[in-house]
């Protein structure tokens, strides 16, 4: 029952942090590796607001996730729209973005230091008891929190302009430039709304199990691993890629040793590469089949 | 004297590992970040063979270039049923999932406390201590592994390598085997790297898996974009100065801690910065496919 709930806890988070993932990569279409750092940043900005400044809970999470996504504006503006103005290729934007992820995650390790923070000011208590297995109140928020985020953005998606706009532009962004959509604009607001999933993701994670500088990329990761398994592009399969992943993680920690979870994730992935490229349902991954 | 002998050491080390990379990653046009990795498996192979079982120098360089190659040999035919952007990423996972096996798998590997007291190496009964000899070891290595990379780049191989990455279809309707040529490339490349890593950990004499980073895997790709992917003069020039830029650190008077951060920081600016630039320069892939 408690793998259960630590099954269902990491799959939450590991969903909101694919969702927000999927939703830039559909639009701009290349592997924003920077957005790990987003993560980092939302909890770090909440540990300055939470513990540095002591300001209240209610005005630091919602500051933390504004400043973050100052900062993914920032890098969609300053060093993105140029780029993509170029007509530089993916890998090349993803090359970039690597080197953003590199310079942003050593300014959190300058800043802050490389050791382990903490943005708990409470004392810990123990959780609540269902069924013999132990959930703090942490985790019951991250899975209520999770959830309603993922149904909240499926809303959105499909029943707002906005969120028909960024539909149309991950489809076909230059039929949708003809129909006048300006492709910047939806990519900009992808960026805030998947930076803010994401930040809110970090501050959850911070949480429940602290915090370093290199935390988000792990998460990335996963998710980048969940959104291959669950094939690029399905919401449906975001779920099962992030489910599978999540179970067999934590399998893997109670039965072998938690310190193998990095690798069971690669597993799954090769496995998945090796039977089913296209993962669970989604696009090609090849550029032609011959 | 000493130091600048331990530089020039660490710069041939980087030659080693850059043009290797530029095999994959500028000539065939597979940007691979898992090639840390196979140095990290060729150091760990020599030190765990000369530390517990005492096998000389020789025999170690071959065993883990054949483990490594080997290595290659499955993680590429994996990897490369995927495509740029993702073999990208797949990469990036292995070398993930690498790092975690030499931090985790502590009964081989002694986990994060690392493998002290490698010996130095000897061969014929000449043991290279001094760091003279050692740079001289090392830059023998160098012009053997630029030789072997200028004669394949050269070769009709080469010239496979060079079409698929400009155009992979094209090249395939020629009826060369695209998939074989870059497990091929791929694999000799990760054999070279694993020569740097033997190299390392005899120099070192002591390894720990910090050493086999991510980070390490993009400083190395930076050294190659730097140079600009193909050219492999322009590549040890750019280990070079690449290498030496974060010394130059060290003499303004920055204190240890902040100056590992900032080595990242630049090269990292780096790689935003070339990729700005050289925009045309080193256009591989073809662009008509994607539209």
């Amino acid at each position: 029952m408690q793998l259960i709930l630590n099954i269902l806890v990491s799959f939450s988070l590991l969903l909101i942090v694919s969702l927000s993932f999927q939703q830039l990569y559909q639009v701009v279409k290349f592997f924003h590796i920077a957005h790990a750092v987003i993560i980092t940043f939302g909890a770090y900005f909440t540990y300055l607001f939470l513990v540095r400044f002591s300001w209240y809970l209610g005005i630091a999470i919602p500051l933390a996730t504004v400043c973050a996504v100052i900062i993914s504006v920032l890098i969609e503006l300053l060093i993105y729209k140029p780029l993509r103005k170029q007509n530089t290729s993916s890998w090349k934007m993803l090359i970039a973005s690597l080197g953003l992820y590199v310079i942003l995650q050593n300014l959190i390790s300058l800043i802050w230091g490389d050791d382990t923070k903490s943005i708990r000011t409470w004392p810990v208590k123990v959780g609540h008891n269902i069924l013999g297995a132990y959930i703090t109140d942490v985790q019951i928020i991250t899975i209520t929190a999770s959830i309603t985020l993922f149904i909240g953005v499926l809303l959105f998606l499909h029943y707002t302009l906005l969120g028909k706009q960024i539909r149309a532009v991950s489809s076909n962004a230059e039929l949708s430039n003809i129909f006048g959509i300006s492709s910047d604009r939806v990519i900009l607001w992808s960026f805030i709304i998947g930076s803010a999933l994401a930040a809110i993701a970090g501050i959850l994670i911070a949480l429940d199990t602290d915090m370093t500088p290199t935390m988000g990329f792990h998460v990335l990761l996963y998710a980048v691993v969940a959104m291959i398994i669950g094939g690029v592009g399905s919401y449906k399969g975001l779920i099962g890629g992030a489910l599978l992943l999540a179970t067999a993680q934590h399998l893997a920690a109670y039965y072998i040793d938690s310190k193998w979870m990095d690798a069971t994730a690669f597993i799954i992935l090769i496995v998945f590469l090796v039977w089913k490229p296209l993962g669970f349902s989604g696009k090609r991954l090849k550029k032609v089949e011959i | 004297m000493e130091y600048v002998l331990h530089l020039l050491i660490f710069i041939s080390i980087y030659i080693l590992l850059s043009q290797s990379l530029s095999l994959t990653a500028g000539y065939s046009g597979l940007i691979s970040l898992a090639h840390v990795g196979f140095y990290g498996i060729g150091a760990y192979t020599a030190a765990i063979l000369s530390v517990n079982l005492g096998i000389p120098f020789l025999l170690t360089l071959v065993l883990s270039m054949l483990l490594s190659g080997l290595m290659a040999i499955i993680v590429s035919a994996i990897s490369l049923r995927t495509v740029d952007d993702y073999f990208i990423i797949i990469t990036l996972g292995i070398q993930v999932a690498i790092f975690s096996v030499m931090n985790n798998w502590q009964r081989v590997t002694k986990g994060p406390l690392g493998i002290p007291g490698i010996p130095a190496i000897k061969i014929l009964g000449f043991s290279f201590e001094s760091k003279i000899s050692f740079l001289l070891l090392s830059l023998f290595f160098v012009g053997i592994v630029w030789f072997i990379l200028n004669n394949i780049t050269r070769s009709p191989f080469g010239r496979v390598l060079i079409a698929l990455s400009e155009d992979e279809i094209f090249t395939k309707s020629l009826g060369k085997d695209v998939y074989k040529a870059k497990v091929i490339s791929f694999t000799i490349s990760a054999m070279l790297a694993s020569i740097a890593g033997v190299l390392y950990a005899h120099y070192i004499s002591y390894i720990d898996p910090t050493s086999f980073t991510i980070h390490e895997s993009i400083f190395i790709l930076s050294i190659v974009i730097i140079g600009g992917m193909r050219n492999l003069w322009k590549i040890a020039l750019a280990a070079a100065f690449l290498v030496i830029l974060p010394e130059a650190l060290r003499f303004v008077g920055m204190p240890n801690t902040i100056a590992a951060n900032m080595r990242q920081i630049i090269y990292g600016a780096i790689l935003v910065i070339v990729i700005f630039r050289k925009r045309d320069t080193f256009t591989m892939k073809s662009q008509a496919i994607k539209e």
